[in-house]
């Protein structure tokens, strides 16, 4: 969180160097309504940490509770949420499309494949050995979709997200299959249910992975960029085109492996996070970036939240409001492309 | 239609007395023993019956074959009782049966119906079983399965839901009792079913409260007092006091979604576990996943409740999830009544 926002600084002015003729007089008010957004967002953070069904402040125990269970799920939900808002950003860039993100590209369903494997050949492994296969497969799978989409011809806005989607179902399908084989079926729900119920202490700081993803993406920003202009104007402003889209594959593959394997799936945060952030702001896709890891965090924070509160002491997993606020944008968002 | 079968089930009645006399000791050790092959003697097939019992089973009365020949049975519930039997199968849905009854799973004489999400129904017709005991995970292939096998008499008489769980599994043990000429047999089944309760029930330190929860990969997740099947019912069966009421908890057996605070909040003094993944892949455990003891007992945020300090957690045996008849709930009440006993 903090150092999204001091690394914001570095975005914005780095932006702003290369775009001094764009919008000089959006700037102070940008700082401003970063400013709020963070207030916002650090609001939401006070809550995650402050809503639960222990009584924190009142119970002997409840100081230990505090750190034990409200931190490290605060936390998940942080690094989670800004992780996968931004590989979404960074999907969506090196596929010039924007309603491709880990849902729609079937990213995350090869992460879980490599996860459901992982489990049924090596039964014994640990949490990193599955987090990197997950990885893996997560990334075969990007790299697969980047290749049929080089592969097809018409490109419309809608069949590029349509062939993750199917692309998707069919790895999705292979794993059902394989779990109600060796029956799995009913752990394979609870298991990608994305929930935050269970973080608790040491049960999360594998998380911190994709956090440093996330700033790598700051890192590589520019590069990103560039490759979003397409193939043939990245090469010739002289950058090495394929490596950087494998850079890009490879970033978002280790935040949907990862984040598949500790939280589970995520549906749409991916998706509706950059473009509500362009919607508002436009396409300066550099400074976008820390508005995208707010928006990613206040979303998957809100979404918990309300997860939280509607059926207490019961929980309502984050990927079932995520997934109903996510349709519900998404298709706006297909309305107002297409009116 | 002659065969073997005979001949053992005729060996079985004649060991009735003996049955009952060792009770429980002799049926668990038929169990083990069953499925040996038998020399056959033709002779011995005089005695196979043509009558009928006439029972109600959950769809109704209907009548019966008795010691029926070939016998497919879909329902876990009754395999324990079957097993202690010696009743033979020409087929059986081995993929929801773990490894509890190798007996059966490992013949490979007796087909394989699959699963209930995928089943070979074909199977069954390719048995031509006389007798189907269906329901359970099957119930809703009841009509499908009677359609197919218009010769073979199907019952269903799994305990049926809203109404109490162990006069159900008692009338389901009395009319496997009827059906395979074991009725002695099933009387003592119940009586000690209602012996465990009884000592549960008076060993139990009236007024701690009892938290039961079930664990799948590495969740904890609630279940709801009362209601569905598994641990739910043994609240009602032993009095005992819930950690945590909550209205409209879901009436499935899967468990709530709920967090560990609210579990550490509900401060219960006893908690009974059923663990979900143990069932069937006791080795291959899924991510973050951990057995339910370890769940329980190593979580930090319980490690201030009575249940974790005093170790009263009582963990349901592996195969629970997949046994759940009579036995399996006469075992789990004289666990439950030994804890209480040593609290």
């Amino acid at each position: 969180m903090i150092e999204n926002t001091g690394l914001s600084k570095t975005g914005r002015n780095s932006g702003a160097a290369t775009e001094t003729g764009d919008r000089p007089a959006v700037r102070p008010r940008t700082v401003w309504a970063l400013a709020a957004a963070i207030i916002v967002v650090a609001g939401l953070i006070a809550a995650s940490l402050a809503v639960g069904v222990y009584d924190i402040s009142g119970q002997a125990f409840g100081s230990e509770m505090f750190w034990i269970t409200r931190v490290p799920r605060t936390i998940a939900l942080v690094l989670a949420g800004a992780a996968m808002a931004v590989s979404g950003l960074v999907m969506q860039m090196l596929t010039q499309n924007r309603f491709v993100d880990a849902t729609t590209s079937g990213t995350t369903e090869w992460a879980a494949l490599g996860l459901l494997l992982t489990v049924l050949v090596v039964p014994e492994a640990n949490m990193v050995t599955r987090m990197v296969v997950s990885s893996v497969a997560a990334f075969i799978g990007a790299m697969l979709f980047m290749l049929i989409l080089q592969r097809i011809v018409i490109r419309s806005t809608l069949i590029v997200p349509l062939v993750g989607i199917m692309l998707g179902a069919v790895v999705s399908a292979l794993t059902t299959f394989l779990a109600a084989q060796f029956n799995l079926l009913q752990m394979l729900s609870t298991w990608f249910m994305g929930s935050f119920t269970q973080i608790v202490r040491g049960r999360y700081e594998v998380l911190w992975i994709v956090g440093i993803v996330t700033v790598l993406v700051f890192v590589f920003a520019d590069r990103i960029t560039v490759a979003g202009l397409g193939k043939d104007v990245a090469t010739n402003v002289g950058l090495n085109y394929e490596r950087v889209l494998f850079l890009g594959t490879g970033l978002v593959a280790i935040a949907s492996g990862v984040t598949t394997v500790v939280v589970g799936f995520l549906p749409f945060l991916g998706l509706v996070v950059p473009n509500i952030v362009s919607m508002m702001r436009g396409d300066n896709v550099r400074s976008n970036l820390p508005w995208v890891c707010l928006g990613g965090i206040g979303l998957v924070i809100a979404c918990d939240l309300i997860g939280r509160l509607i059926i207490m002491p019961f929980e309502v997993p984050v990927s079932m409001v995520l997934g109903l606020v996510g349709a519900v944008v998404f298709i706006s968002l297909l309305l107002r492309r297409t009116a | 239609m002659v065969s073997p079968h005979t001949l053992r089930t005729t060996g079985a009645i004649r060991r009735t007395r003996v049955a009952l006399a060792l009770g429980a000791t002799l049926a668990l050790a038929a169990g083990l023993t069953a499925c040996a092959p038998e020399p056959t003697d033709p002779a011995a097939n005089i005695s196979a019956s043509t009558d009928t019992v006439t029972i109600t089973d959950n769809h109704g009365e209907i009548a019966v074959p008795v010691n029926p020949q070939r016998v497919v049975a879909l329902d876990n519930t009754a395999f324990d009782t079957l097993a202690a039997w010696d009743v033979d199968l020409v087929a059986a849905p081995k993929g929801v049966m773990g490894s509890a009854w190798p007996g059966y799973t490992d013949d490979d004489a007796v087909l394989d119906i699959g699963t209930h999400r995928e089943p070979n129904l074909e199977m069954i017709v390719a048995a031509e079983p006389d007798l189907i005991i269906g329901g359970y995970r099957f119930s809703d292939q009841y009509a499908e399965i009677k359609k197919q096998n218009p010769d073979a008499t199907v019952i269903e008489i799994a305990p049926r839901d809203g109404e109490d769980q162990f006069a159900e599994l008692k009338r389901q043990t009395e009319i496997l009792g009827q059906i395979f000429d074991h009725e002695d047999e099933a009387a003592a089944l119940n009586t000690q079913l209602d012996d465990a309760i009884a000592d549960a029930k008076s060993n139990y330190p009236t007024g701690e409260t009892v938290m039961a929860v079930n664990t799948s990969a590495g969740q904890i997740g609630y279940i709801a007092p009362g209601i569905g099947r598994s641990l739910g019912s043994i609240f009602g069966a032993l009095d005992l006091t819930p950690a945590l009421e909550v209205k409209n908890a879901s009436n499935d057996h899967q468990g709530d979604d709920i967090s560990v605070e609210a579990i550490a909040d509900s401060n219960p003094d006893w908690i009974f576990a059923l663990d979900r993944d143990a069932s069937f892949a006791p080795a291959e455990r899924e991510a973050g996943s951990a057995p339910a003891n370890e769940l329980i007992r190593d979580a930090e945020a319980l490690a201030q409740v009575p249940a974790v300090t005093k170790q009263q957690i009582v963990i349901l045996d592996p195969n629970f999830y997949l046994t759940e008849g009579i036995q399996a709930y006469t075992a789990l009440f004289t666990n439950i009544s030994e804890a209480f006993a040593a609290a």
